[in-house]
């Protein structure tokens, strides 16, 4: 009889799908406004939004977390999100400086992207308890985490050395900049009122609502998502070394999907 | 209760048979003791009884486990919680929760077990390991002791049938250990509960374990009486090796026993020759040193001098100021008044490179001065930091413990490796003074040996000298020529070891126990008075 101790948190099959399902309705969540006919739908959008999002999501985690988590996957989640969760109210939030970003993309570097998507979904939704800063944009901020997550894990899995430190520098300015332009989307449609010049123009062309919020985005994010990106690139630079050798460690010693064997008698 | 029938273990990453072949039987409410040097399989054995070995570890297992008549091949560790219950050596790293009453209730939560029959419960254990004062406390304020009794409770307290526990007393002064070996005791007694216990200090549980697993580090291991086991084994406490010494029929467990047998050599032994040493300069210095921590007067009034070339012991109960003091001699703390210092420097003067040069210290826990990535990697550091040649560090660290491998992480280090290397690091940096506390921790008979060699040549040879805080009467016995006892922060005695440690019976080492009232500490006294 051969068998293997548990693996790493993977996705299953179905747990896929979900993820595409959930991703999809997430995209539409996030990109109504450029779709949204009047102002009558639009608004109808973001109420629905505000309440289809969480539903799914928690349909998605539920789905997510049904099988397969054992005992040793529980113990890093567990600890690794509570970090996170402890990790990012450090820099007080103000002007993007969140210090979670770095951990977050080294533990999904190191243990898959599976891995990190559930661990930023929860280490978003654990601060968020933790902070208090609970409200209709948290579906969307532990949405991004986890997509952040995703991505980190997902490529070049065999660079190491300097490549790999490139590489992540990469991957943290992308992640960083690309959470503000997400935050920033959800946000747009309801931060300004109507009668300003980078207003949402319900039913307006989607060129022009695209250039105002663009416009919008790099007017706003100067201040936000540029220190987010220079602070995940310096941590992840600084603590990359140290903090990827200590979690590889602790995968090695954790013994994930190694053979167990069980005979009559030794050969 | 628990059947190994023709076991064998290998690991998966490597090719070395851990245990071969091995059949035993234990029956209910039995208490076995497993004894064997560092690294041979002691802990493997422990975690096979509730299947963690293979099934969280991977390996190869031949033959068949049962545990209550439940094979371990067939269920998950977690099938067998209600079964077996495992304590580990540090207690503070197997807490999931702040407080003692949470602790306790927290294994039940994981089983689903009704909210009533918890409230029972753990008053139950509460009161069985007399723990019901410390109830509400955080775990974090209480002693070493009672964190152990703890951490025994919460195991305990899902019902099981088999209690494992690996080095519960490695880490606690000799009080505390006592504490949690009768509360052991009284289990195996009242209960019927079966323990199977690993430990290095045989001095201290030798007399209550039933039968002995002695396993050789080849793969084989052998099971019998204590006596049986004790007649040949390496391993043995320090009564075994004076009756083998003496060439006793038999080995007596207890000093009662051994007395016994000894009457004639205390009769007939001649007394040694004190040897009185030349005092070298003095190295250490404190003159009404006193220390305080907000409230709490940590240390009154300390006045003592060290010479060059003595080792000397620092002994007394945990919290009477010990490391304290200790810290505050290699310029940790700031001392409230008085003054200290070390080769004429002022402790609080001391910083970077003369430091290194002056005082080597190694704290209690040794990884809080290795922060390197592999030993190689400390040792290299240690080289540039003292301006040696290249590789010297490391050549004196394989002297120490030949069979280390430099690839390894520091944290992955058996305890006595971890002692050796951070030995290794600050003596080659040759500081005038060596300071330890509490190094032998965790240490077998043999890495104790090493280290008593190790340090009598650096204070011996070099003419250094060397202090150390420890709970060991053994180890101060065969090492140090004079003994500084505290109490509540003060120097109650200061004196020869031969006076201090024969004084008080509950210091007195076991060999001076049974020679009393004669003059003699170790085997070695023993086998001189014999001879001359």
């Amino acid at each position: 009889m051969k068998t293997f101790t548990s693996d790493i948190y993977k996705f299953s099959r179905s747990s896929k799908i979900a993820l595409a399902l959930t991703s999809v309705f997430a995209a539409a969540g996030f990109t109504w406004p450029f779709f949204a006919s009047d102002m009558e739908s639009a608004r109808f959008a973001q109420y629905f939004f505000w309440v289809a999002m969480p539903l799914a999501f928690a349909l998605l985690l539920t789905q997510l977390s049904d099988r397969s988590l054992d005992a040793k996957s529980v113990a890093l989640l567990g600890m690794l999100a509570a970090l996170l969760a402890a990790l990012r109210p450090l820099g007080a939030g103000a002007i993007g400086i969140e210090p979670m970003w770095f951990l977050l993309i080294l533990a999904a570097r190191v243990f898959g992207s599976a891995f990190g998507f559930l661990l930023g979904a929860l280490g978003m939704l654990a601060s968020a308890l933790f902070t208090g800063g609970v409200g209709p944009w948290l579906t969307y901020q532990i949405f991004a985490a986890g997509v952040i997550g995703l991505l980190a894990g997902a490529f070049a899995k065999d660079l190491r050395g300097w490549r790999e430190q490139i590489y992540l520098l990469l991957i943290a300015i992308v992640c960083a900049l690309g959470y503000g332009l997400l935050m920033n989307l959800q946000f747009w449609p309801w931060a300004l009122g109507t009668n300003t010049q980078l207003s949402f123009i319900p039913g307006g062309d989607i060129q022009i609502n695209l250039r105002r919020f663009i416009s919008f985005h790099f007017l706003s994010s100067m201040a936000w998502d540029i220190p987010r990106a220079i602070l995940t690139s310096v941590l992840v630079v600084t603590t990359g070394p140290a903090v990827l050798a200590a979690l590889r460690r602790t995968k090695k010693r954790a013994a994930f999907l190694t053979p167990i064997e069980f005979s009559e008698r030794l050969s | 209760m628990i059947n190994f029938s023709r076991v064998s273990l290998v690991y998966p990453t490597s090719t070395k048979t851990i245990l071969e072949d091995l059949s035993f039987e234990i029956a209910e409410g039995e208490m076995v003791l497993v004894i064997g040097s560092t690294g041979t399989g002691k802990s493997s054995l422990l975690r096979l009884i509730n299947g963690l070995v293979p099934h969280h570890t991977g390996g190869i297992l031949a033959g068949d486990i049962t545990v209550g008549g439940v094979s371990t091949q067939l269920v998950r560790p977690g099938e067998l919680a209600h079964l077996v219950g495992i304590v580990g050596q540090n207690p503070a790293q197997g807490f999931v929760t702040d407080i003692v009453e949470e602790e306790l209730a927290f294994g039940m939560e994981a089983l689903n077990i009704a909210p009533d029959v918890m409230r029972k419960r753990v008053e139950e254990i509460l009161d069985l390991l007399a723990l019901a004062h410390l109830r509400n406390r955080a775990i974090s304020t209480l002693s070493g002791g009672e964190q152990q009794r703890v951490a025994i409770g919460s195991a305990l307290v899902m019902n099981p049938k088999v209690l494992v526990l690996d080095e519960p007393t490695s880490a606690l002064d000799p009080i505390a250990a006592e504490e949690v070996l009768s509360i052991l005791h009284r289990l195996v007694h009242d209960l019927s509960l079966t323990v199977v216990i690993a430990e290095h200090r045989l001095e201290r549980v030798i007399g209550f374990a039933d039968r002995i697993i002695h396993i050789a580090g080849d793969g084989s291991a052998e099971i019998n009486l204590p006596e049986e086991i004790l007649k040949r084994s390496e391993i043995a406490p320090p009564i075994v090796h004076l009756a083998r010494a003496l060439g006793l029929s038999d080995v007596g467990l207890s000093v009662r026993e051994v007395r016994r047998m000894t009457e004639e050599i205390r009769a007939s032994g001649k007394d040694i020759p004190r040897e009185v040493g030349q005092l070298g300069e003095i190295a250490i210095r404190t003159n009404k040193l006193s220390l305080t921590y907000g409230e709490k007067k940590a240390l009154n009034e300390v006045s003592t001098q060290i010479h060059s070339g003595e080792i000397v012991a620092l002994m007394g109960r945990n919290g009477a100021g010990k490391s304290s003091l200790l810290t505050t001699l290699v310029g940790i703390n700031k001392l409230s008044s008085g003054s200290s210092e070390i080769n004429g420097i002022k402790s609080v003067d001391l910083k970077g490179q003369v430091r290194r040069e002056t005082v080597g210290f190694i704290p209690q826990e040794p990884s809080d001065l290795l922060y390197g990535q592999s030993v190689q990697g400390e040792c290299q550091q240690a080289d540039r930091d003292n301006q040696s040649a290249p590789g010297s560090t490391f050549a004196l660290l394989k002297r120490i413990v030949p069979s280390i491998n430099p690839e390894t992480h520091p944290r992955d280090l058996s305890e006595g490796q971890r002692l050796a290397l951070a030995l290794a690091i600050v003596i080659s940096a040759q500081p005038k003074v060596l300071i330890l506390d509490e190094p032998t921790r965790g240490l077998d008979y043999q890495s104790k040996a090493l280290l008593i060699s190790l340090l009598k040549n650096f204070a011996k040879e070099l003419n250094r000298s060397v202090l150390i805080a420890t709970h060991d009467v053994e180890l101060v016995a065969e090492l140090c020529d004079r003994v500084i006892f505290l109490a509540e922060g003060e120097v109650v005695a200061d004196g020869p070891t031969l006076d201090i440690l024969l004084s008080s019976p509950a210091f007195a080492p076991q060999v001076a126990k049974v020679m009393s009232p004669r003059p003699w500490l170790t085997v070695s006294d023993v086998m001189r008075a014999v001879a001359e």
